[in-house]
């Protein structure tokens, strides 16, 4: 056999093999130049084939952005982004299911066309990194035959959809979402009425109010399974969502019958695909029409649409048989050995969890940041063989679920996993920390996302033992960015990856998120503390918890604690250690978690000019956070209106400073700092990040305009401070970026 | 059975190599274009996986891991593209590189490697053109064997390993109990 195409043959659905064999044709048209880069890039992304850091063709050595000498030229996959640097491949497993032999051949793929390594993300994708493009057809026929399909994985399109990996088994579920996620994946693939958003959308299932697996208040669309009067159906939520700024879904039906479920979803994505944004992408999630339109029109307009709607019969057709999805254990039930030895008593205690079948349980497999090795993966599609099946399904934490497994062999399945070094205990715990890939791989990580949680993830598991139950039952989550990939605002404690200026050099710094909420679907998000350097986390989360520790009042849970005491009292605990030491002291400072080299981007020198200008911008900046901080304390106490106000003013000192910067005279008025900032910095996109363009501008424009935080209710007010802290951090980034072009036109 | 993605693992005599030792190394490679022959890109650091593959350089043609798997550390070289040639050739070239890599880490002093020539393990990761089976061994064998002779100067014994669904592997029995830079004169 000379290919995979001729090698599978049959085992190729007809139609996505036709799908692939385009995406082969397309790849061909643009190494010919007969396609444009945008055209493009938009292809490849909607087969989950995705750009990765540094596939720009530069990359800073530690002293400096180097070019990377590909050899394919001047050949792009997309704009700025080169033809021959590694990117990554998205997989979208639904509801996170798969089957032993899907395992096998991930694995395998993983060890031909990336580096052994397989990596679960926090929406239950697997994620194969440095894939060369070329690769990409073939991977995609492999998994193809195996019943994967990468198709809308990436680009502006319905994502992966997940639900919980408890479904079908679980006490608490109201009944198996399982049929219905599955339903609305095969439904919604390709149809044409997703094909024109303006960003991606996300769906999550969850079975039940209370548990936090299916996460749907932050998501596009969420269903919530619900029985009334013995009829299935589901709770439906939209416009939720993380991102630079977290939403909080809104209800959009309290009941939406089973048969309406389909149909409700094509009219959401009519709705959004004909009134979303489409020119800017920093306000083009469906979260923004919602709150635009106001949830009440918004439900008016589906409901419009949903009349409109020509009937389908794949609406109802799932319905016929909602057992097809159904799992069969292929062991008998058996108790778990009563004589079982200390260290696996140890690790049930968290990985373990009785299934609804009596005499079943459901194993978590704790990944170290959602990574596992070819070899590890196919030991593990022998262990579903033999013990579970193929009920395997990936976690929103980026663990392995293994269903199924009869009490009896579960002594067995741990020896298995020990033996595989795959036996880690704690899953669920403050030493099962996730997070996204970060500075790794990411073209838009700010910090080392990953290299912290490796750092917190090795110091804790020392501690596990040792660790208080309350401490031991946090959850903590990070992100390299503000775009919050790791889910960071639902956590207990939440990092946020952000660069200050220090000494005119940069140093990695995290924020911090305090009470965000995991459960009950992600009830509630945090608001930041404040920035910390990098490399105090680790002495941060000793401060945060030994705080929450000495001053609770009985059995007082962290939320209810940090409800009481306010995040105040935080910012004065975490005071001591938020100034970095000057790099002559420790320079270890100034490099990120994991990777040597000096943080800072390009040779920055401190100039002379710069010098004199940089404590006036900086003053400035600070007075920003500051008023911020006092603004969160307002929103604490119940003052919305004050908090609100309070943002919007943070964002005009910032403002202020940058315009200053720039030498332009502006006086202290809201009217005329945001007149000379639209002028100075929006309209010569001087303030525009490099991914986010002028997403950050539009919130101190946006709001001037429409005077939001005036008369604000506590979740607008909620929405401003997250903006406003996310336009200061933009004003660092930008003041940092004006630094380093004076310096560099000084050095010429 | 022409397959380019090749894999060559020495193993460390060493039991105390400490992975993430290597991250600050491998950046350095990059910075000071240590082969320069090869465009490296970037340093994947995978020590939180136990028995996974350690540190990764990532390059264009190649990838050069300190491999830990089965708990024992080891250079991994695996090339990925862009070389043209016969069998024999591309297993020379692999072997070479991979020797090339060892004698490099062991000229790092702050590293305090060495690398074992007795043993080395073979890989052909394309299960299409190589699947792991009796005609690929079939096909392999007298190239890793003159290769093996060629390098190591002492007559191998080559053993299949892995089942169907892993890579096409060998363990090559060199005899050899000369250093690195040995080898690397020899051929």
């Amino acid at each position: 056999m000379t290919s995979w195409k001729e090698q599978l043959g049959d085992r190729i659905p007809e139609q996505l093999g036709g799908e692939v064999d385009l995406f082969e044709g397309q790849i061909e048209l643009k190494k010919q130049g007969k396609l444009e880069d945008k055209i493009f890039a938009e292809t490849r992304l909607r087969r989950g084939v995705y750009g990765q850091r540094y596939d720009n063709g530069l990359r800073d050595d530690g002293t400096g952005q180097k070019p990377l000498a590909f050899p394919c030229g001047d050949l792009t996959k997309g704009p700025d982004t080169v033809w021959d640097a590694p990117g990554m491949m998205r997989i979208k497993i639904p509801f996170g299911k798969l089957t032993a032999e899907q395992l096998e051949v991930l694995s395998a793929l993983a060890e031909e066309t990336s580096d052994s390594i397989l990596h679960v993300t926090t929406r239950q994708d697997i994620q194969l990194h440095f894939v060369h493009i070329e690769d990409t057809p073939d991977m995609m026929r492999r998994l193809a035959a195996v019943g994967i399909t990468t198709r809308e994985a990436c680009g502006n399109s319905v994502r992966n959809v997940t639900a919980c990996e408890y479904a079908g088994v679980c006490r608490t579920q109201a009944f198996d979402v399982t049929p219905y996620a599955n339903a609305i994946t095969r439904f919604l693939l390709g149809h044409p009425d997703v094909q024109d958003f303006g960003r991606k959308f996300k769906i999550a299932f969850s079975g039940c109010e209370d548990n936090p697996c299916g996460l749907v208040t932050f998501h596009d669309l969420g269903a919530v399974a619900q029985v009334r009067d013995g009829k299935r159906g589901f709770r439906v939520v939209v416009g939720g969502g993380l991102g630079a700024v977290p939403v909080q879904a809104k209800v959009l039906s309290e009941f939406c019958p089973e048969e309406e479920l389909l149909p409700l979803a094509q009219a959401v994505s009519r709705v959004f695909a004909r009134l979303g944004e489409k020119q800017s992408r920093a306000r083009a999630r469906i979260k923004f029409l919602v709150q635009k339109l106001g949830i009440d029109e918004f439900k008016r307009l589906v409901a419009q649409e949903r009349e409109s709607l020509r009937p389908d019969a794949r609406w109802t057709a799932f319905l016929d048989d909602l057992h097809a999805t159904d799992e069969k254990p292929i062991r008998p039930a058996g108790a778990i050995p009563g004589d079982a030895s200390a260290d696996f008593q140890a690790w049930a205690k968290h990985n373990l969890r009785p299934q609804a079948q009596e005499g079943y349980y459901v194993a978590i497999v704790k990944l170290p940041l959602g990574d596992f090795t070819s070899t590890q993966g196919r030991a593990l599609a022998d262990l579903a063989r033999e013990l579970t099946g193929d009920s395997i399904r990936c976690t929103v934490e980026q663990n392995l679920a293994f269903r199924w497994l009869s009490g009896a062999d579960a002594v067995t399945f741990y020896q298995r996993l020990s033996a595989l070094n795959m036996a880690a205990a704690g899953a669920g715990t403050i030493t099962d920390m996730t997070s996204c890939p970060g500075t790794d791989t990411c073209k838009l990580g700010i910090s080392s996302s990953r290299g912290l949680t490796a750092e917190l993830r090795k110091r804790l598991s020392v501690l596990e033992s040792e660790l208080h139950p309350a401490v031991e039952a946090l959850r903590m989550k990070a992100s390299g960015c503000f775009n919050s990939c790791g889910q960071h605002h639902a956590a207990d404690i939440g990092f946020t990856g952000v660069s200050r200026q220090v000494g005119g050099r940069k140093v990695p710094h995290f924020n911090i998120v305090l009470g965000g909420q995991w459960t009950e679907n992600a009830k509630s998000y945090g608001l930041v503390v404040g920035a910390v350097p990098s490399k105090n986390i680790p002495k941060a989360v000793e401060l945060i918890t030994q705080h929450y520790l000495a001053h609770r009042e009985g059995e007082e849970s962290f939320q209810a604690f940090i409800a009481r005491v306010g995040k105040k009292e935080f910012r004065k605990v975490l005071e001591p250690i938020q100034k970095p030491p000057a790099y002559e002291q420790d320079p270890s400072y100034y490099s990120d978690w994991g990777d040597p080299r000096e943080y800072t981007i390009g040779d920055i020198g401190v100039g002379e000019c710069a010098g004199e200008i940089v404590p006036f911008v900086e003053f400035g900046l600070q007075e920003a956070e500051q008023q911020l901080h006092e603004a969160q304390d307002a929103l604490e106490a119940g003052h919305a209106a004050t908090a609100a106000a309070g943002g919007f003013n943070a964002m005009v000192t910032a403002a202020k400073a940058l315009v200053r910067h720039l030498e332009v005279q502006v006086n202290d008025d809201a009217e005329d700092v945001v007149a000379n900032f639209k002028t100075h910095l929006d309209d010569t996109e001087i303030f525009h990040d490099p991914f986010a363009k002028g997403k950050f501008a539009t919130y101190l424009l946006t709001m001037h305009q429409e005077e939001s935080y005036k008369h604000a209710d506590a979740e607008t007010a909620h929405r401003t401070l997250d903006e406003a802290q996310l336009f200061i951090e933009a004003a660092h980034a930008c003041y940092q970026r004006l630094t380093q072009a004076a310096a560099a036109a000084a050095a010429e | 059975m022409h397959a380019t993605k090749l894999q060559v693992k020495l193993y460390a005599k060493t039991g105390q190599i400490e992975p993430d030792k290597l991250v600050p190394v491998f950046h350095e490679w990059i910075r000071t274009k240590k082969i320069p022959d090869e465009l490296l890109i970037d340093v994947a650091d995978y020590t939180h996986v136990p028995q996974g593959p350690g540190v990764v350089l990532i390059g264009h043609q190649s990838d050069y891991y300190l491999d830990v798997a089965d708990d024992r550390p080891g250079l991994l070289y695996s090339r990925k593209r862009g070389f043209e040639g016969d069998v024999q050739a591309g297993i020379d070239e692999a072997f070479r590189r991979a020797l090339n890599a060892c004698r490099l880490l062991e000229q790092e002093s702050r590293l305090g490697f060495e690398f074992a020539t007795d043993e080395v393990v073979f890989r052909v990761q394309d299960r299409l053109r190589a699947p792991n089976e009796d005609a690929t061994y079939d096909a392999y064998k007298p190239g890793l064997e003159r290769a093996a002779s060629a390098f190591f100067g002492a007559s191998p014994s080559l053993e299949r390993i892995g089942t169907a669904k892993e890579p096409f592997a060998v363990r090559i029995h060199t005899g050899s109990s000369g250093s690195v830079s040995d080898a690397l004169g020899r051929h």
